[in-house]
């Protein structure tokens, strides 16, 4: 019995491990092909139609931009809305908001994207008087209606974890409920909302099918939210289906998976370790 | 029997497989889009058994079919007419290819030159696994501009030249014959005569051969499985088959 809980825990990291060997082994042979530098540094992507044009930049300023706006938007909305499920808001207030903000979490992410087509997008073009709304400002609110199940949860579980006895404390002290939320409580959960926000900025870096639907595609230097762009993600899953096989193009489209990977393994690396020290704090 | 491949196709392979089941009941016939290529692709590997494709197969599919020792065939079944479209309040009544081509490759950025009216251009194009990006691009020997968007299908297209007064973007004709373009200009196309500027929905020119951006659509298939597959295709080319074709918006196979 002992030996089947080994093997499942070890499959677990085996198959860790393969997704690792298996994207750096490809990217090792589009190395082979185009110097790391050109792929740092260029501001091209454009495989199709230009020899050797692989520049990450432009898909990983996209990726960037799109995350950042919607950790913008949804990490105040997060925290306080965390803040208030769990030092404000009344029981029955608690009990029906808590299932509805997790069950947001279970909207499918294609759903998502056929609203920013439908209603963001057009929403978009007509308050800032443009023609289209597929642009990176499309991609960020719904990234952050995305991300909010995740930050709120974490936040919330980091809120709820501070002792009872730092709030007596301050409240003996003449503090009242605002100042005891934003003076002590909070502080205290710190690095709790750290790994919450990460977490998020993890599942916005990743997401795919929205972004493909609600942002427009397009493969230029994005050089503001209003601009349409193109995200790891979705060149990937455009790409993948007819690059044809072992060719410079499909080890580059392994190569900024790899860039990807690398990026979110890391932002997942410092949450664990954010939420590992509230642990330790509280023990 | 499955039928994968090109999204322009995949509505009118719809109606087929329908009406096909409705003529045949003991076949059933399942059909998903996906792109061209992917429908090749799939052909290759075996999870499709027809290939809709709206470009013919290229060299390295080609090359790929022969190391797997697959033999495959093809069959013409329809003709679809590519039409450009912007907006209907866009002071412009036809476009030339030389245009299209400054236009689609980014060359020309603005409406002025060509129209008068100040605007910039905003280009709506498919996703490069869509083999009417690869039509349109090879047609006027371009490559796309970088700044183009790329929508996942056609009715996006559509949508959005509807709300964009600087748009311009390539649909199948099948996508604006019938109702649906409220909003939206179909650009008749010519080469070097304005006076012989030719319309996507003149089914006249296109049986004459005289339209640009006119294309056969074809169906690949394991030259094995042409038995199977017979009957399917016997119904396409049936008089219900070419009225099918035709209320679809696209054209019959010469």
């Amino acid at each position: 019995m002992k030996q089947v809980f080994k093997t499942t825990g070890l499959l677990t990291i085996a198959l860790l491990a393969g997704i690792f060997i298996m994207l750096f082994y490809n990217s090792v042979s589009f190395f082979f092909d185009v110097p790391p530098i050109d792929f740092f540094t260029g501001a091209q992507w454009d495989p199709d139609n230009t020899k050797n044009a692989y520049s990450i930049m432009p898909l990983l300023v996209s990726t960037g931009l799109v995350a950042f706006g919607s950790m913008i938007i949804a990490v105040p909305l997060g925290i306080l809305c965390a803040a208030f499920l769990s030092e404000l808001a009344p029981r029955k207030l608690q009990a029906v908001l808590k299932p509805v903000i997790e069950m947001l979490a279970a909207i499918p992410s294609v759903a998502i994207g056929f609203l920013g087509i439908t209603l963001v997008g057009p929403g978009i073009a007509r308050i800032f008087g443009i023609e289209n709304g597929l642009n990176a400002l499309n991609g960020s609110i719904l990234l952050a209606v995305m991300a909010l199940p995740t930050i709120i949860t974490i936040s919330e579980d980091a809120i709820n974890a501070i002792p009872g006895s730092h709030r007596e404390a301050s409240l003996a002290l003449g503090a009242n409920q605002w100042q005891t939320l934003y003076r002590v409580v909070i502080p205290a959960a710190y690095p709790g909302l750290i790994a919450a926000v990460l977490l998020g900025l993890g599942r916005a870096l990743g997401e795919t099918m929205t972004v493909l639907m609600a942002t427009g595609n397009t493969a230029e230097m994005p050089k503001g939210f209003l601009d349409s762009i193109r995200t790891i993600t979705a060149t990937i899953a455009i790409e993948m289906g007819e690059v044809p096989y072992r060719t410079t193009h499909y080890f580059a489209l392994f190569a900024i998976a790899a860039v990807l990977f690398l990026i979110t393994l890391l932002i997942n690396l410092v949450g664990e370790y954010a939420a590992n020290r509230l642990r330790k704090f509280q023990a | 029997m499955k039928v994968k491949g090109s999204d322009t196709e995949v509505n009118l392979a719809v109606q087929f497989a329908e009406s096909f089941h409705r003529y045949k009941p003991s076949l059933f016939v399942s059909v998903s889009g996906g792109g061209s290529g992917l429908g090749i692709a799939s052909l290759l590997n075996g999870t499709a058994d027809i290939a809709n494709a709206s470009r013919r197969i290229n060299n390295k599919e080609i090359a790929l079919f022969r190391e797997k020792g697959i033999a495959i065939d093809s069959f013409i079944f329809a003709q679809d007419a590519i039409a450009f479209i912007v907006a209907d309040d866009l002071p412009l009544s036809s476009i030339s290819t030389q245009q299209l081509a400054d236009v689609l490759s980014g060359k020309t950025r603005n409406w002025e030159q060509i129209t008068g009216k100040r605007l910039p251009v905003n280009i709506y194009g498919r996703q490069s696994n869509s083999g009417t990006h690869d039509f349109v691009k090879d047609r006027l020997h371009i490559s796309f501009s970088p700044s183009a968007k790329q929508m996942n299908g056609n009715a996006q297209i559509l949508e959005a030249i509807r709300a964009d007064h600087s748009g311009i973007g390539y649909v199948g004709a099948g996508y604006v014959t019938h109702g649906a373009t409220k909003g939206i200009k179909v650009l008749p196309v010519y080469t070097t005569d304005k006076a012989a500027a030719v319309s996507p929905l003149d089914a006249a020119k296109i049986a004459e051969d005289q339209y640009f951006f006119q294309r056969p659509l074809f169906q690949y298939f394991r030259a094995k499985d042409s038995l199977q597959i017979k009957p399917f295709i016997a119904f396409e080319q049936s008089p219900e088959g070419q009225k099918i074709i035709h209320t679809g918006g696209y054209y019959p196979a010469k």
